[in-house]
């Protein structure tokens, strides 16, 4: 079983920040990771999920030099056929809160699962999307900034991540 | 009101009068830090009822603060460098007593809880006290964190109405004196009152202060909402009901009714609500560092510096506010659009574990910045 108590959600965390390119503190600090890592775990199975957190980890492990750490990412997650397609949505899932269904190419050799469709994670993630902060500007909609500051300059800061 | 025996009163000169005036304003901000601490610590998404009625009373603070502030202004009240809301000790350090001088229960800095929310209930006690008796009650000399009753340091409030209720009588009497010897008590300048335009929506209506009469409105009003008018009663002159019950509705789930055609009558007694219930989820909490202090936080770590912004950020707060008691009360909304700012950089630091510790997070702290030697 993985869950919020195993390594494997400190492996997600960890592969979520090169992913979004935000702090763990940051992605800590939108309070949705449990969300997002219980989720995830969801639609994929405890198998699928598992593999590639730990595939990660095992990266993390043997890393010696950023760069050569960079290039296995990509060659061995980001452009595999099985892995590639979940960690786009793992970064569309941080950006802006929601699981899109993977693609028909990813289905048709790995099956389709159940809860694979597309939908917004929940009412509260919504206004934590990375996409808000990464363009400075506030949820549409969401985290209101008082009465009368539309007058205002915007008060996100383009630094926090 | 105005026949009590004068030595009764303990506000006799105006200056007095402002010192007790800066002690409102410190005793009204006082509150909202633990509030906001509570209020935050609430996982989003749940405890809606608990979150609205906590939220509800921290925004009525604000508007007491702000009242204060327009006594003060009108009664000829200035705003020097490092004073008033900017003091070194302006903000209590947590847990800490009220600025009352009351020492039977402390306030500090905690997840929302059942033993948070019962000491928001002390805070909002009510106690009401007959006209021709003296407001403060004696008592020894002891550890003295607040120099409010700087001039009676031996005795102190036991509620924060009693307090407004001597400030009150203050003001009716040097009114009087005022009158008496053709002046006007209330000098200010009527453009530094925060009126309507500059406040909105924000807990009541906002009072600008320019004679006896509205300076007692504006200090009604804070009393009221925060005890409700008579000990029998659960509701205030704008038939709402008083904090205090406010916070017992968390406590009890449920709802208390207030009958606005036939509030007297028709209106829940005390400790009796007939509303609907709710449900308290007492552990959808961030289990945050009680009374953090930034020595909780590991140097270098992303945490100690979120902080620190959090810390520069209340007391930018603070310095936009009272810029715009001083005379620029356009700058209010914007400065109170930067609460909604605040609100964001507690959360981040609530969901975050602190490091070192497993299971127990961090917690905004609410200091003012101390001006850099450099």
């Amino acid at each position: 079983m993985i869950d919020i108590n195993s390594p494997e959600f400190e492996y997600f965390l960890n592969l979520s920040v090169v992913l979004t390119g935000f702090s763990r503190f940051h992605l800590q600090g939108t309070g949705v990771a449990h969300l997002y890592f219980e989720t995830i775990r969801d639609i994929l199975g405890e198998e699928l999920f598992g593999e590639l957190l730990n595939i990660f980890h095992g990266l993390e492990l043997e890393k010696t030099e950023q760069s050569i750490f960079s290039d296995r990412l990509r060659s061995e997650i980001l452009a595999s056929e099985k892995f590639g397609p979940i960690t786009r949505n793992i970064i569309k899932v941080w950006y802006m809160a929601t699981w899109y269904a993977l693609p028909l190419s990813w289905r048709d050799v790995f099956g389709t699962k159940e809860k694979d469709r597309t939908f917004i994670i929940s009412p509260q993630a919504y206004p934590e999307g990375l996409l808000w902060t990464a363009i400075g500007v506030n949820p549409p909609g969401a985290k209101g900034p008082g009465y009368g500051t539309w007058s205002e300059p915007p008060l996100v800061s383009l630094n926090q991540g | 009101m105005t026949t009590i025996a004068n030595d009764l009163r303990l506000i006799k000169t105006v200056d007095n009068l402002k010192n007790y005036l800066i002690a409102a304003m410190k005793i009204e901000h006082a509150t909202i830090p633990p509030y906001m601490t509570a209020l935050y610590s609430i996982k989003p998404g749940t405890n809606l009822e608990a979150f609205h009625i906590i939220r509800g009373v921290a925004v009525e603070e604000m508007l007491h603060l702000t009242l204060v502030a327009n006594v003060y202004n009108a009664v000829g009240g200035t705003f020097e460098p490092n004073t008033a809301l900017l003091a070194p000790d302006f903000i209590p350090k947590y847990p800490s007593y009220l600025p009352t001088g009351s020492t039977d229960f402390q306030v500090g800095l905690g997840k929302f809880s059942q033993e948070t929310v019962e000491t928001f209930r002390k805070i909002e006690r009510s106690q009401h006290v007959k006209e021709d008796e003296p407001l403060v009650a004696s008592r020894a000399l002891e550890e003295y964190l607040f120099d409010i009753i700087g001039y009676q340091p031996n005795r102190s409030f036991y509620t924060i109405g009693l307090f407004y209720t001597e400030i009150i009588r203050g003001l009716f009497a040097l009114d009087k004196e005022y009158q008496q010897k053709g002046e006007n008590l209330f000098c200010g300048d009527p453009k530094r009152q925060i009126t309507p335009e500059y406040y909105y929506n924000g807990g009541g209506d906002i009072i600008p202060v320019t004679d006896i009469d509205s300076a007692i409105r504006a200090l009604t009003v804070i009393q009221e909402q925060g005890e409700g008018s008579t000990n029998d009663r659960i509701f205030d002159a704008e038939r709402e009901l008083a904090h205090d019950y406010r916070f017992q509705q968390i406590l009890l789930g449920q709802y208390y009714v207030i009958d606005k055609d036939d509030p007297t009558t028709k209106s829940d007694q005390p400790n009796q609500p007939t509303g609907k219930h709710f449900t308290v989820d007492w552990d959808s909490v961030y289990p945050i560092k009680e009374n953090a202090a930034l020595s909780d936080y590991p140097d270098g770590s992303e945490v100690r510096q979120a902080a620190l912004d959090f810390q520069s950020a209340y007391s930018e707060f603070l310095t936009k506010i009272q810029y715009s008691f001083d005379g620029h009360p356009e700058h209010l909304i914007p400065a109170v659009g930067g609460m909604f700012r605040l609100k964001e950089q507690a959360n981040t630091l609530m969901r975050n574990p602190i490091p070192g510790t497993p299971g127990v997070n961090a917690a905004p702290i609410f200091r003012i910045d101390q001006p850099s030697l450099s």
